[in-house]
Protein backbone atom coordinates (compact mmCIF):
# COMPACT_ATOMS: atom_id res chain seq x y z
CA UNK A 1 0.00 0.00 0.00
CA UNK A 2 2.35 2.44 0.88
CA UNK A 3 4.56 1.30 -2.30
CA UNK A 4 2.16 4.13 -4.19
CA UNK A 5 4.23 7.91 -4.47
CA UNK A 6 2.23 9.98 -2.05
CA UNK A 7 -0.57 11.82 -3.46
CA UNK A 8 -0.37 15.57 -3.64
CA UNK A 9 -3.62 15.34 -0.85
CA UNK A 10 -1.33 13.25 1.03
CA UNK A 11 1.31 16.02 0.69
CA UNK A 12 -0.43 18.92 1.66
CA UNK A 13 -2.00 16.95 4.72
CA UNK A 14 1.68 15.91 5.74
CA UNK A 15 2.68 19.49 5.12
CA UNK A 16 -0.07 20.51 7.25
CA UNK A 17 0.92 17.66 10.13
CA UNK A 18 4.33 19.25 10.16
CA UNK A 19 3.26 22.64 10.83
CA UNK A 20 1.46 21.12 14.22
CA UNK A 21 3.15 21.30 16.93
CA UNK A 22 2.61 18.76 20.27
CA UNK A 23 0.03 20.25 22.72
CA UNK A 24 -1.82 22.76 20.23
CA UNK A 25 -5.60 22.60 20.46
CA UNK A 26 -6.75 22.23 16.66
CA UNK A 27 -9.97 23.11 15.26
CA UNK A 28 -11.71 21.34 12.42
CA UNK A 29 -14.89 22.16 9.96
CA UNK A 30 -16.96 20.13 8.32
CA UNK A 31 -16.10 18.26 4.56
CA UNK A 32 -12.16 19.46 5.25
CA UNK A 33 -10.73 15.80 4.22
CA UNK A 34 -7.06 17.25 3.92
CA UNK A 35 -6.56 19.25 7.14
CA UNK A 36 -9.14 15.75 8.91
CA UNK A 37 -6.24 13.80 8.05
CA UNK A 38 -3.51 16.26 8.63
CA UNK A 39 -4.61 16.41 12.62
CA UNK A 40 -4.72 12.96 12.89
CA UNK A 41 -1.60 12.44 10.99
CA UNK A 42 0.49 14.64 13.40
CA UNK A 43 -1.43 13.37 16.54
CA UNK A 44 -0.27 9.83 15.90
CA UNK A 45 3.36 10.88 14.60
CA UNK A 46 4.33 13.72 17.24
CA UNK A 47 1.52 15.01 19.04
CA UNK A 48 0.23 12.98 22.24
CA UNK A 49 -0.83 15.95 24.09
CA UNK A 50 -2.55 17.62 21.22
CA UNK A 51 -6.73 18.45 21.57
CA UNK A 52 -8.75 17.65 18.11
CA UNK A 53 -12.14 19.82 18.15
CA UNK A 54 -14.33 17.93 15.75
CA UNK A 55 -16.94 20.38 15.01
CA UNK A 56 -18.25 20.23 18.66
CA UNK A 57 -16.33 16.95 20.16
CA UNK A 58 -13.30 17.51 21.48
CA UNK A 59 -11.01 14.80 21.72
CA UNK A 60 -7.53 13.51 22.84
CA UNK A 61 -7.60 9.73 21.00
CA UNK A 62 -3.50 9.26 20.31
CA UNK A 63 -3.64 5.74 21.96
CA UNK A 64 -6.12 4.64 19.49
CA UNK A 65 -4.84 2.90 16.42
CA UNK A 66 -7.66 4.84 13.96
CA UNK A 67 -9.78 7.69 14.60
CA UNK A 68 -13.34 8.23 14.09
CA UNK A 69 -14.16 9.62 10.81
CA UNK A 70 -17.45 12.37 10.66
CA UNK A 71 -19.83 10.54 7.88
CA UNK A 72 -21.30 14.43 7.54
CA UNK A 73 -20.81 17.51 9.15
CA UNK A 74 -22.78 16.62 12.48
CA UNK A 75 -22.32 13.11 12.45
CA UNK A 76 -22.58 13.05 16.57
CA UNK A 77 -21.15 9.29 16.30
CA UNK A 78 -17.66 10.73 16.56
CA UNK A 79 -18.67 11.78 19.85
CA UNK A 80 -17.77 8.40 21.66
CA UNK A 81 -14.37 9.42 21.45
CA UNK A 82 -14.39 12.91 22.74
CA UNK A 83 -13.73 13.33 26.43
CA UNK A 84 -15.95 16.69 26.04
CA UNK A 85 -18.79 17.52 23.52
CA UNK A 86 -20.17 21.58 23.09
CA UNK A 87 -22.92 22.52 21.17
CA UNK A 88 -22.49 25.70 18.30
CA UNK A 89 -23.61 27.74 20.54
CA UNK A 90 -21.81 27.25 24.15
CA UNK A 91 -18.69 27.33 21.93
CA UNK A 92 -18.30 30.66 21.03
CA UNK A 93 -18.20 31.49 25.27
CA UNK A 94 -14.54 30.89 25.37
CA UNK A 95 -13.38 33.17 22.04
CA UNK A 96 -10.94 34.24 24.85
CA UNK A 97 -8.71 31.24 24.35
CA UNK A 98 -8.88 30.89 20.92
CA UNK A 99 -5.57 32.31 20.84
CA UNK A 100 -4.15 28.84 21.37
CA UNK A 101 -6.03 27.61 18.74
CA UNK A 102 -5.34 26.39 15.13
CA UNK A 103 -7.84 26.39 12.11
CA UNK A 104 -8.46 25.40 8.85
CA UNK A 105 -10.04 26.89 6.26
CA UNK A 106 -11.78 26.55 2.99
CA UNK A 107 -12.99 28.84 0.12
CA UNK A 108 -14.91 29.39 -2.99
CA UNK A 109 -12.21 32.65 -3.48
CA UNK A 110 -9.28 32.96 -2.09
CA UNK A 111 -7.96 36.71 -2.46
CA UNK A 112 -4.12 37.97 -2.79
CA UNK A 113 -4.17 38.74 0.82
CA UNK A 114 -5.98 35.88 2.17
CA UNK A 115 -9.59 36.98 2.27
CA UNK A 116 -11.52 33.93 1.55
CA UNK A 117 -15.31 33.87 0.74
CA UNK A 118 -17.56 30.96 1.14
CA UNK A 119 -20.60 33.13 0.09
CA UNK A 120 -20.82 33.36 -2.96
CA UNK A 121 -19.55 34.56 -6.73
CA UNK A 122 -21.58 37.65 -8.50
CA UNK A 123 -22.08 41.01 -8.80
CA UNK A 124 -25.30 41.22 -7.56
CA UNK A 125 -25.83 40.04 -4.50
CA UNK A 126 -29.66 39.59 -4.72
CA UNK A 127 -29.03 37.43 -7.26
CA UNK A 128 -25.38 35.50 -7.07
CA UNK A 129 -23.96 34.23 -9.89
CA UNK A 130 -22.92 30.99 -7.68
CA UNK A 131 -24.56 30.56 -3.94
CA UNK A 132 -21.89 29.12 -1.79
CA UNK A 133 -22.81 26.99 1.35
CA UNK A 134 -22.18 30.18 3.81
CA UNK A 135 -19.40 31.62 6.45
CA UNK A 136 -20.06 28.88 8.53
CA UNK A 137 -18.03 29.76 12.02
CA UNK A 138 -15.49 31.28 9.97
CA UNK A 139 -16.00 34.97 10.45
CA UNK A 140 -15.40 34.15 14.52
CA UNK A 141 -13.19 31.67 13.95
CA UNK A 142 -10.90 33.76 11.66
CA UNK A 143 -10.96 36.97 14.14
CA UNK A 144 -10.15 34.91 16.95
CA UNK A 145 -7.68 32.16 16.69
CA UNK A 146 -3.92 32.20 17.10
CA UNK A 147 -3.24 30.70 13.46
CA UNK A 148 -5.25 29.44 10.76
CA UNK A 149 -4.41 27.65 7.13
CA UNK A 150 -6.13 28.06 3.97
CA UNK A 151 -6.59 25.03 2.66
CA UNK A 152 -8.21 24.53 -0.92
CA UNK A 153 -8.93 21.43 -3.28
CA UNK A 154 -8.53 22.57 -6.44
CA UNK A 155 -6.20 25.85 -7.61
CA UNK A 156 -7.76 28.01 -10.14
CA UNK A 157 -7.89 31.20 -11.60
CA UNK A 158 -11.41 31.30 -10.84
CA UNK A 159 -10.46 30.61 -7.22
CA UNK A 160 -7.31 32.37 -6.18
CA UNK A 161 -8.57 36.16 -7.54
CA UNK A 162 -7.22 39.61 -7.26
CA UNK A 163 -10.26 40.42 -5.22
CA UNK A 164 -12.98 38.24 -3.09
CA UNK A 165 -16.51 39.22 -4.36
CA UNK A 166 -17.69 38.88 -0.72
CA UNK A 167 -15.27 38.23 1.92
CA UNK A 168 -16.58 36.02 4.96
CA UNK A 169 -13.25 35.43 6.94
CA UNK A 170 -11.16 38.61 7.25
CA UNK A 171 -7.27 37.84 6.17
CA UNK A 172 -4.87 40.44 5.70
CA UNK A 173 -7.63 43.02 4.44
CA UNK A 174 -5.72 45.11 2.44
CA UNK A 175 -2.75 43.83 2.65
CA UNK A 176 -1.57 46.08 5.93
CA UNK A 177 0.47 44.31 8.57
CA UNK A 178 -1.26 46.11 10.77
CA UNK A 179 -4.55 45.96 8.89
CA UNK A 180 -6.04 43.26 11.79
CA UNK A 181 -4.60 45.37 14.91
CA UNK A 182 -6.05 48.52 13.23
CA UNK A 183 -9.92 46.61 12.98
CA UNK A 184 -9.07 45.40 16.66
CA UNK A 185 -8.99 41.50 15.38
CA UNK A 186 -7.17 39.78 17.79
CA UNK A 187 -6.22 36.31 15.85
CA UNK A 188 -2.69 36.01 14.38
CA UNK A 189 -4.28 35.60 10.94
CA UNK A 190 -3.88 33.37 7.92
CA UNK A 191 0.28 31.52 7.99
CA UNK A 192 0.17 29.58 4.95
CA UNK A 193 -2.17 28.89 2.18
CA UNK A 194 -1.90 24.86 0.95
CA UNK A 195 -3.26 23.27 -2.40
CA UNK A 196 -2.83 20.73 -4.57
CA UNK A 197 -0.49 22.62 -6.75
CA UNK A 198 1.70 24.53 -3.97
CA UNK A 199 2.46 25.88 -0.60
CA UNK A 200 2.16 30.09 -0.44
CA UNK A 201 3.16 32.45 2.87
CA UNK A 202 2.42 36.18 3.14
CA UNK A 203 5.25 38.59 2.22
CA UNK A 204 6.07 39.98 5.77
CA UNK A 205 5.27 43.83 4.32
CA UNK A 206 2.70 43.84 1.87
CA UNK A 207 1.12 40.69 3.46
CA UNK A 208 0.75 39.26 -0.48
CA UNK A 209 0.91 35.70 -1.08
CA UNK A 210 3.94 34.63 -2.18
CA UNK A 211 5.03 31.04 -3.71
CA UNK A 212 7.01 28.87 -1.06
CA UNK A 213 6.62 25.41 -2.39
CA UNK A 214 5.39 23.73 -5.07
CA UNK A 215 4.69 19.53 -5.14
CA UNK A 216 6.76 17.51 -7.12
CA UNK A 217 5.73 17.51 -10.87
CA UNK A 218 4.21 20.89 -10.65
CA UNK A 219 6.06 23.84 -12.35
CA UNK A 220 6.39 26.96 -11.33
CA UNK A 221 4.50 28.23 -14.55
CA UNK A 222 1.67 25.96 -14.14
CA UNK A 223 1.13 27.85 -10.13
CA UNK A 224 1.60 31.20 -12.03
CA UNK A 225 -1.40 30.37 -14.71
CA UNK A 226 -3.55 29.04 -12.47
CA UNK A 227 -3.82 32.16 -10.02
CA UNK A 228 -5.76 34.94 -11.32
CA UNK A 229 -3.42 37.49 -9.25
CA UNK A 230 0.28 38.29 -10.03
CA UNK A 231 1.67 35.89 -7.54
CA UNK A 232 4.86 36.86 -5.93
CA UNK A 233 7.48 34.48 -7.11
CA UNK A 234 11.27 34.18 -5.24
CA UNK A 235 14.07 33.33 -7.42
CA UNK A 236 14.35 29.84 -5.95
CA UNK A 237 10.69 28.02 -5.26
CA UNK A 238 11.94 24.67 -3.80
CA UNK A 239 9.88 21.23 -3.98
CA UNK A 240 7.33 20.71 -1.26
CA UNK A 241 9.03 18.13 1.42
CA UNK A 242 7.55 14.84 1.12
CA UNK A 243 5.83 12.84 3.68
CA UNK A 244 8.32 10.54 4.88
CA UNK A 245 7.57 6.28 4.75
CA UNK A 246 6.60 6.66 8.23
CA UNK A 247 4.34 9.39 7.70
CA UNK A 248 3.01 8.19 4.74
CA UNK A 249 2.47 4.82 6.62
CA UNK A 250 0.25 6.42 9.36
CA UNK A 251 -1.86 8.40 7.02
CA UNK A 252 -2.39 5.17 4.77
CA UNK A 253 -3.06 2.60 7.90
CA UNK A 254 -4.72 4.97 10.47
CA UNK A 255 -5.22 8.41 9.31
CA UNK A 256 -6.89 7.99 6.06
CA UNK A 257 -7.74 4.38 5.97
CA UNK A 258 -11.01 5.13 4.04
CA UNK A 259 -8.32 6.56 1.25
CA UNK A 260 -10.11 10.22 0.98
CA UNK A 261 -6.36 11.54 -0.20
CA UNK A 262 -5.67 8.75 -2.11
CA UNK A 263 -8.92 9.23 -4.94
CA UNK B 1 -48.19 11.66 40.08
CA UNK B 2 -48.56 15.04 39.32
CA UNK B 3 -51.78 17.53 40.43
CA UNK B 4 -54.87 16.21 38.55
CA UNK B 5 -55.36 19.88 37.28
CA UNK B 6 -51.59 20.49 36.57
CA UNK B 7 -52.19 21.02 32.48
CA UNK B 8 -50.74 18.94 30.30
CA UNK B 9 -48.76 20.05 27.41
CA UNK B 10 -48.19 17.02 25.42
CA UNK B 11 -50.30 17.68 22.25
CA UNK B 12 -51.11 16.13 18.58
CA UNK B 13 -48.99 16.73 16.18
CA UNK B 14 -52.08 18.03 13.75
CA UNK B 15 -52.85 20.60 16.45
CA UNK B 16 -49.22 21.47 17.11
CA UNK B 17 -48.73 21.61 12.99
CA UNK B 18 -51.88 24.56 13.44
CA UNK B 19 -49.24 26.68 15.69
CA UNK B 20 -47.08 27.15 12.60
CA UNK B 21 -48.72 30.08 10.32
CA UNK B 22 -47.68 32.46 7.26
CA UNK B 23 -45.14 34.79 7.88
CA UNK B 24 -43.80 33.51 10.91
CA UNK B 25 -40.52 33.45 12.32
CA UNK B 26 -39.72 29.64 12.98
CA UNK B 27 -36.57 28.21 14.35
CA UNK B 28 -35.49 24.62 13.39
CA UNK B 29 -33.53 22.71 15.65
CA UNK B 30 -30.45 19.83 14.98
CA UNK B 31 -31.90 16.93 14.39
CA UNK B 32 -34.21 19.08 11.75
CA UNK B 33 -37.85 17.96 13.19
CA UNK B 34 -38.59 16.77 10.32
CA UNK B 35 -42.25 15.10 10.95
CA UNK B 36 -43.50 18.82 11.54
CA UNK B 37 -41.81 20.42 8.95
CA UNK B 38 -43.78 18.16 6.49
CA UNK B 39 -46.70 19.19 8.22
CA UNK B 40 -45.62 22.44 7.58
CA UNK B 41 -45.24 21.42 3.78
CA UNK B 42 -48.54 19.77 3.67
CA UNK B 43 -50.54 22.67 4.90
CA UNK B 44 -48.73 24.93 2.48
CA UNK B 45 -47.65 27.71 5.19
CA UNK B 46 -46.14 30.55 3.35
CA UNK B 47 -43.69 33.40 3.91
CA UNK B 48 -42.18 31.85 6.41
CA UNK B 49 -38.51 33.60 8.30
CA UNK B 50 -36.42 30.26 8.69
CA UNK B 51 -33.59 30.22 11.47
CA UNK B 52 -32.33 27.31 10.42
CA UNK B 53 -29.43 25.08 8.42
CA UNK B 54 -29.05 22.04 5.98
CA UNK B 55 -31.61 19.83 4.13
CA UNK B 56 -34.59 20.30 6.47
CA UNK B 57 -34.22 24.26 5.63
CA UNK B 58 -33.67 23.19 1.72
CA UNK B 59 -36.36 21.16 1.96
CA UNK B 60 -38.87 24.07 3.49
CA UNK B 61 -37.56 26.41 0.75
CA UNK B 62 -38.04 23.76 -2.13
CA UNK B 63 -41.60 23.59 -0.87
CA UNK B 64 -42.29 26.74 -1.42
CA UNK B 65 -42.63 28.00 2.43
CA UNK B 66 -40.03 30.38 2.84
CA UNK B 67 -39.57 33.42 2.06
CA UNK B 68 -36.30 34.76 4.38
CA UNK B 69 -33.99 32.36 5.28
CA UNK B 70 -31.88 33.30 8.65
CA UNK B 71 -28.35 31.09 7.17
CA UNK B 72 -25.03 30.93 7.77
CA UNK B 73 -24.89 27.58 6.41
CA UNK B 74 -26.87 24.91 3.92
CA UNK B 75 -23.87 23.47 2.50
CA UNK B 76 -25.35 20.59 -0.12
CA UNK B 77 -28.66 22.34 -0.07
CA UNK B 78 -30.05 22.74 -4.11
CA UNK B 79 -33.03 24.46 -3.37
CA UNK B 80 -31.37 26.76 -1.05
CA UNK B 81 -28.77 27.49 -3.81
CA UNK B 82 -31.03 27.91 -6.55
CA UNK B 83 -33.76 29.99 -4.66
CA UNK B 84 -30.52 32.19 -3.82
CA UNK B 85 -29.57 32.73 -7.31
CA UNK B 86 -33.13 33.02 -8.42
CA UNK B 87 -33.52 36.25 -5.91
CA UNK B 88 -36.69 33.91 -5.01
CA UNK B 89 -35.86 33.88 -1.35
CA UNK B 90 -33.97 36.78 0.85
CA UNK B 91 -31.25 35.56 2.40
CA UNK B 92 -30.14 37.42 6.05
CA UNK B 93 -26.26 36.46 5.59
CA UNK B 94 -25.20 35.58 8.62
CA UNK B 95 -22.16 33.41 10.63
CA UNK B 96 -22.12 30.94 13.70
CA UNK B 97 -21.53 33.51 16.13
CA UNK B 98 -22.71 36.23 14.74
CA UNK B 99 -26.49 34.27 14.98
CA UNK B 100 -25.78 33.26 18.47
CA UNK B 101 -25.14 37.03 19.57
CA UNK B 102 -28.70 37.38 17.90
CA UNK B 103 -30.26 35.20 19.20
CA UNK B 104 -28.58 35.62 23.21
CA UNK B 105 -30.09 39.46 22.30
CA UNK B 106 -33.90 37.69 21.52
CA UNK B 107 -33.43 35.78 25.22
CA UNK B 108 -32.12 38.34 26.99
CA UNK B 109 -34.90 41.46 25.59
CA UNK B 110 -31.83 43.45 24.17
CA UNK B 111 -32.08 45.23 20.79
CA UNK B 112 -28.52 43.90 19.93
CA UNK B 113 -25.36 42.44 21.15
CA UNK B 114 -22.03 43.28 20.15
CA UNK B 115 -19.96 40.82 18.35
CA UNK B 116 -16.13 40.51 17.05
CA UNK B 117 -16.59 38.09 14.59
CA UNK B 118 -16.93 39.35 11.02
CA UNK B 119 -15.12 42.66 10.95
CA UNK B 120 -14.18 43.47 8.55
CA UNK B 121 -16.05 40.72 6.30
CA UNK B 122 -19.02 41.76 3.46
CA UNK B 123 -21.70 40.96 6.38
CA UNK B 124 -22.21 44.23 6.97
CA UNK B 125 -22.57 45.52 4.07
CA UNK B 126 -24.80 42.70 2.44
CA UNK B 127 -26.89 42.29 5.64
CA UNK B 128 -27.53 45.41 6.36
CA UNK B 129 -29.17 44.91 10.07
CA UNK B 130 -25.81 44.26 11.26
CA UNK B 131 -24.26 47.16 12.01
CA UNK B 132 -20.74 48.77 12.74
CA UNK B 133 -20.41 50.88 16.12
CA UNK B 134 -17.83 51.94 18.47
CA UNK B 135 -18.73 51.03 22.03
CA UNK B 136 -18.93 53.13 24.57
CA UNK B 137 -16.51 51.59 26.98
CA UNK B 138 -13.16 51.42 25.18
CA UNK B 139 -14.35 52.82 21.51
CA UNK B 140 -13.54 49.62 19.93
CA UNK B 141 -14.94 49.06 16.51
CA UNK B 142 -17.60 46.20 16.67
CA UNK B 143 -20.72 44.59 15.21
CA UNK B 144 -23.84 45.38 16.28
CA UNK B 145 -26.06 42.03 15.81
CA UNK B 146 -29.95 42.84 16.07
CA UNK B 147 -32.04 40.37 18.59
CA UNK B 148 -33.21 37.47 16.23
CA UNK B 149 -36.61 36.93 17.44
CA UNK B 150 -38.60 33.93 16.56
CA UNK B 151 -42.08 33.02 16.58
CA UNK B 152 -41.90 29.45 17.42
CA UNK B 153 -39.04 26.94 17.53
CA UNK B 154 -39.24 23.32 16.92
CA UNK B 155 -36.41 20.84 18.09
CA UNK B 156 -36.78 17.06 18.22
CA UNK B 157 -35.32 15.53 21.24
CA UNK B 158 -35.20 12.17 23.02
CA UNK B 159 -37.82 12.11 25.60
CA UNK B 160 -40.14 14.18 27.47
CA UNK B 161 -43.21 14.01 29.74
CA UNK B 162 -46.34 15.36 29.58
CA UNK B 163 -45.47 18.20 31.33
CA UNK B 164 -42.87 19.76 29.07
CA UNK B 165 -39.41 18.37 30.37
CA UNK B 166 -37.04 17.04 27.63
CA UNK B 167 -34.40 14.90 27.95
CA UNK B 168 -31.63 14.28 25.29
CA UNK B 169 -29.56 11.21 25.01
CA UNK B 170 -25.84 12.71 24.44
CA UNK B 171 -26.90 16.28 25.18
CA UNK B 172 -28.82 19.18 22.79
CA UNK B 173 -26.57 19.96 20.15
CA UNK B 174 -25.96 22.60 17.78
CA UNK B 175 -28.31 25.59 18.34
CA UNK B 176 -31.07 23.85 19.73
CA UNK B 177 -30.68 25.78 23.26
CA UNK B 178 -30.54 28.93 21.93
CA UNK B 179 -33.68 28.41 19.48
CA UNK B 180 -35.68 27.81 22.36
CA UNK B 181 -34.41 30.64 24.36
CA UNK B 182 -34.83 33.24 21.56
CA UNK B 183 -38.57 32.13 20.62
CA UNK B 184 -41.51 33.10 21.97
CA UNK B 185 -42.87 29.41 22.16
CA UNK B 186 -41.68 26.27 21.38
CA UNK B 187 -42.84 22.89 20.14
CA UNK B 188 -40.12 19.83 20.96
CA UNK B 189 -41.22 16.69 19.02
CA UNK B 190 -40.13 13.39 21.39
CA UNK B 191 -39.12 9.55 19.98
CA UNK B 192 -40.56 8.46 23.86
CA UNK B 193 -42.82 10.00 26.33
CA UNK B 194 -41.78 9.67 30.34
CA UNK B 195 -43.39 9.49 32.99
CA UNK B 196 -43.62 12.53 35.27
CA UNK B 197 -42.25 10.68 38.05
CA UNK B 198 -38.92 9.31 35.66
CA UNK B 199 -38.17 12.77 35.35
CA UNK B 200 -38.37 14.11 38.99
CA UNK B 201 -36.15 10.86 39.90
CA UNK B 202 -33.17 12.66 38.74
CA UNK B 203 -33.70 16.47 37.72
CA UNK B 204 -30.33 16.85 36.53
CA UNK B 205 -31.27 14.73 33.50
CA UNK B 206 -34.10 17.46 32.26
CA UNK B 207 -31.89 19.39 29.15
CA UNK B 208 -34.86 22.44 28.49
CA UNK B 209 -37.76 23.16 30.57
CA UNK B 210 -41.00 24.73 30.12
CA UNK B 211 -41.69 23.80 26.55
CA UNK B 212 -44.91 24.65 25.66
CA UNK B 213 -45.76 21.94 23.50
CA UNK B 214 -44.82 18.22 23.55
CA UNK B 215 -45.47 16.00 20.51
CA UNK B 216 -45.02 12.26 20.33
CA UNK B 217 -43.23 11.15 17.28
CA UNK B 218 -41.06 8.22 17.36
CA UNK B 219 -38.68 8.15 14.31
CA UNK B 220 -39.92 12.30 13.68
CA UNK B 221 -36.89 13.25 12.84
CA UNK B 222 -36.00 10.55 9.57
CA UNK B 223 -34.41 10.54 7.46
CA UNK B 224 -31.67 12.09 9.93
CA UNK B 225 -30.52 10.58 13.07
CA UNK B 226 -31.74 10.54 15.94
CA UNK B 227 -29.55 10.81 19.08
CA UNK B 228 -29.97 7.27 20.82
CA UNK B 229 -32.75 5.73 17.97
CA UNK B 230 -31.39 5.58 15.03
CA UNK B 231 -28.43 6.92 12.11
CA UNK B 232 -29.23 9.08 9.34
CA UNK B 233 -31.46 7.32 6.51
CA UNK B 234 -28.85 8.24 3.49
CA UNK B 235 -30.54 6.74 1.08
CA UNK B 236 -33.61 9.32 1.86
CA UNK B 237 -31.54 11.98 1.85
CA UNK B 238 -29.73 11.06 -1.05
CA UNK B 239 -33.08 10.83 -2.77
CA UNK B 240 -33.79 14.43 -1.30
CA UNK B 241 -30.38 15.59 -2.72
CA UNK B 242 -30.73 14.13 -6.33
CA UNK B 243 -34.10 15.14 -7.11
CA UNK B 244 -33.05 18.45 -5.62
CA UNK B 245 -29.91 18.97 -7.50
CA UNK B 246 -31.72 18.07 -10.92
CA UNK B 247 -34.27 20.89 -10.02
CA UNK B 248 -31.30 23.64 -9.83
CA UNK B 249 -29.27 22.39 -12.63
CA UNK B 250 -31.66 21.35 -15.17
CA UNK B 251 -34.59 23.67 -13.83
CA UNK B 252 -36.58 20.32 -14.19
CA UNK B 253 -38.33 20.02 -10.82
CA UNK B 254 -40.92 16.91 -11.69
CA UNK B 255 -38.54 14.55 -9.57
CA UNK B 256 -38.69 17.00 -6.68
CA UNK B 257 -42.29 18.02 -6.97
CA UNK B 258 -42.96 14.13 -6.85
CA UNK B 259 -40.73 13.94 -3.80
CA UNK B 260 -42.35 16.38 -2.21
CA UNK B 261 -45.65 15.13 -3.03
CA UNK B 262 -44.98 11.31 -2.26
CA UNK B 263 -43.17 12.38 1.11
CA UNK B 264 -45.30 15.74 2.84
CA UNK B 265 -48.00 16.26 0.93
CA UNK B 266 -49.78 12.93 0.67
CA UNK B 267 -49.45 11.28 4.02
CA UNK B 268 -51.91 12.84 6.26
CA UNK B 269 -50.22 11.77 9.60
CA UNK B 270 -46.86 11.11 10.81
CA UNK B 271 -47.65 7.26 10.97
CA UNK B 272 -48.92 7.59 6.80
CA UNK B 273 -45.40 8.51 6.74
CA UNK B 274 -44.13 5.83 8.50
CA UNK B 275 -45.67 3.14 6.90
CA UNK B 276 -44.59 4.39 3.26
CA UNK B 277 -41.14 4.33 4.57
CA UNK B 278 -41.77 0.99 6.14
CA UNK B 279 -41.00 -1.05 9.06
CA UNK B 280 -37.51 -2.79 7.64
CA UNK B 281 -36.35 0.30 6.03
CA UNK B 282 -37.16 2.59 9.58
CA UNK B 283 -35.48 -0.58 11.90
CA UNK B 284 -32.35 -1.27 9.53
CA UNK B 285 -31.40 2.20 10.38
CA UNK B 286 -29.43 0.83 14.02
CA UNK B 287 -29.37 2.84 17.27
CA UNK B 288 -26.05 4.48 16.72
Amino acid sequence: MSDQPATRLEIMAAFLANELEDGEILRIGAAMPVPEVAVRLAHFHHGPNMELIFIGARFNAAHLDVLPTPEFGWDRRVVRWAESYSDTGHRFDRVKDWGTHVFFIGGIQVDKHGNTNLIGTGDDYEKLDFRGPGSVGTSTLATHVGRYYIVVNSHTARTFVDQCDYVSAFGWGDGDPEARRRLGIPGGGPKYCVTPLCVMDFTDDTKHLRLKFVHPGVSVDEVVENTGFDLIVPADVPETPLPTDGELHIIRSRADRRGALRR
Amino acid sequence: MSHPDRAERLIDEHAAAEWITDGMTIAIGDPAPMAMIRHIVRRGVRDLTVVGSGLGLDLLIAAGCVRKAVAYYVGGGPAFRAAAEGGDIEVWECEEGVLVAGLRAAAQGLPFLPWRGGLGTSLPEINPDLRVFEDPINGETLLAVPAIDVDVAILHAAHADAFGNVQHVGGPGWLDLFLLRAADRSIVQVEKILPNEEVRAKPWATTIARIDAVVRLPFGAHPFASNGFHVQDKSATRQYVTAAAKAQRDGDRADLDAFITTFCREPASHLDYLELIGVSQLLSLHEY
